[in-house]
């Protein structure tokens, strides 16, 4: 192996460990740290709490690529969930106000203070307290993550989707798609299952 | 019984052992060292029990053909035990996979469900700041 051949060969190795790094930073980057909420699950009523990636999300798109095509429904399901990296929800309900303080919000929204993520919605009302913000991280043209924020007096939720996210279609998604309706067999929670419905 | 001095005197006073008594005392012990490596108890054992075989063939063969046997349907059956535990092992495994898989799957829309409606209370939420913003607007022009 003379010399060029032996730089050559050592670029090549460069540039892929620094494109592999590069996309590990991007999914890093796109999946928050939401375990400073998991004290909140104390003081609140209904606890929702989901985290799937790597193996688990596999399965589910695997069952979910599997199911019927023809159904519409099941079609959008399948084109939106096929390019997620990982699903993380932590939602909380309270039976009264001022159960979260304004730190545990401002820890999630610290994490979106970098230039890649920016606020695409946000609705404020000072005066009853609420606070929604949506947030996407983008890669390029690609929307590599989103986050939806809901800060309520009686409610405290994040959304955290990793990967490429059609945020048109999830906006869209059916209703009647919700496990409870179409399977018998409900997903484990932490206190009970459930969540607004609109 | 009283025995007298003069009677133990006697009894163990010298006595000649005769002419020749080393030579056989020699030859004594030569003979049973002989005895003792050429027919070892073990092999005496052994070679009466083969003795009992070789004299009965039929039974010999017998006996084999039934140890054989015995060995085959043995192995055969814990065979087929094995078989069948991997089998009831993988159905258990494949199972599972399954009940994860669904419940995963299951999990995944509850979560899109719940990002939905997130999404669209924000979006919401949003329109409805901005309508009266509107209203005014129009008004002002």
């Amino acid at each position: 192996m003379n010399l060029a051949t032996r730089k050559l060969s050592r670029i090549l190795i460069a540039a892929v460990l620094g494109f592999s790094a590069l996309r590990g930073y991007g999914q890093d980057a796109a999946k928050l740290q939401l375990a400073n909420l998991d004290k909140l699950s104390e003081k609140a009523a209904r606890v929702t709490d989901v985290t799937l990636d790597g193996s688990l999300l596999q399965f589910a798109v695997n069952l979910i690529e599997k199911a019927d095509a023809d159904d519409k429904d099941v079609e959008q399901l399948q084109s939106i969930i096929k390019n997620l990296k990982g699903i993380y929800i932590k939602s909380f309900e309270f039976d009264e106000a001022s159960q979260y303080s304004k730190g545990d919000v401002d820890a999630i929204r610290s994490q979106l203070t970098s230039p890649r993520w920016s606020k695409i919605v946000q609705s404020m009302e000072k005066r009853r307290n609420e606070y929604d913000e949506i947030y996407v991280l983008r890669n390029g043209n690609k929307v590599s993550g989103v986050v939806i924020l809901v800060a309520e007096p009686r409610e405290l939720t994040v959304v955290n989707l990793v990967g490429d996210v059609p945020m048109d279609k999830v906006a869209s998604l059916e209703r009647h798609l919700a496990p409870g309706e179409k399977h018998s067999d409900k997903p484990k929670q932490k206190k009970e299952s459930g969540h607004d419905q609109e | 019984m009283h025995f007298s001095e003069d009677d133990l005197r006697e009894a163990l006073k010298r006595k000649d052992p005769g002419e020749g008594f080393t030579q056989r005392v020699m030859v004594r012990v030569n003979q049973s060292k002989a005895e003792d490596t050429t027919q070892p108890a073990i092999k005496k054992t052994n070679g009466k029990f083969l003795s009992w075989w070789m004299q009965r063939p039929v039974w010999a063969v017998a006996v084999v053909a039934m140890l054989l046997l015995a060995f085959g349907v043995g192995g055969y059956q814990y065979s087929e035990y094995r078989h069948a535990e991997e089998n009831r092992i993988a159905r258990q495994k494949q199972q599972q996979l399954q009940q994860e898989a669904e419940r995963a799957r299951d999990q995944a829309i509850m979560a899109l469900e719940i990002a939905r409606a997130k999404m669209n209370h924000v979006l919401q939420h949003a329109q409805l700041q901005a309508e009266p913003n509107d209203k005014i607007r129009r008004q002002r022009l």
